[in-house]
């Protein structure tokens, strides 16, 4: 099922980690800041919908309402 | 066999958090947090069936759907709150691990005061 979310996840957080290496190295401190802020967000993004998957079925398998 | 797929997913997770922790630990959590959330969507098919199976019991024993599903939200609860208790955790977060584990037990309490009321009862009942 969901196996490639995992993959993805780690290759925007590699991803993020050069971007802002090279951006610190160019001297651009806050756009470095700027490229975590969004890598965060998008990881987040994909989290937040799986997460709220995960709390539905438990509810619907436990009959916790 | 699906364990050996987790137990490899699992790995090759620990390996990707290792090499991403030093430079974004905050990203590390999530890729943690996302495995964990997979794993259980991966094993909870099962429980279902488990489950089902106990509901048959307990109809075919006459015993109230009232317990068994009490029970069952108990559970629930024990495993949500273990959950996130355990990724506040890992990232550090102990203080609010212990919060979420004090909400928990709180609930279960709540969810067990029907039965609790209802043993009363009967012990009442019984002295006469």
């Amino acid at each position: 099922m969901g196996l490639d979310i995992l993959f993805k996840i780690a290759g925007v957080g590699i991803l993020v980690s050069v971007f802002h290496t090279a951006l610190k190295q160019a001297g651009k401190e806050d756009m470095a800041h700027l490229c975590t802020l969004a890598g965060f967000t998008v990881v987040l993004l994909w989290v937040v919908q799986l997460l709220g998957k995960l709390f539905n079925t438990v509810q619907d398998v436990f009959k916790l309402f | 066999m699906e364990i050996i797929q987790i137990v490899g997913l699992g790995f090759i997770v620990t390996l990707l958090i290792l090499i991403i922790k030093r430079e974004k630990p905050e990203i590390a959590v999530q890729l943690s947090l996302t495995l964990a959330s997979i794993i259980f969507l991966l094993i909870l098919t099962k429980i279902t069936v488990v489950l089902n199976l106990f509901r048959d019991m307990a109809e075919k024993a006459n015993i109230s759907q009232m317990y068994l599903n009490t029970i069952l939200k108990i559970i629930g609860i024990a495993y949500i709150t273990e959950f996130g208790a355990q990724v506040c955790r890992d990232a550090g977060e102990g203080a609010i691990a212990g919060k979420i584990e004090f909400a928990g037990k709180v609930m279960v309490m709540v969810m067990a005061i029907p039965i609790i009321a209802l043993v009363m009862d009967t012990i009442v009942r019984l002295i006469p």
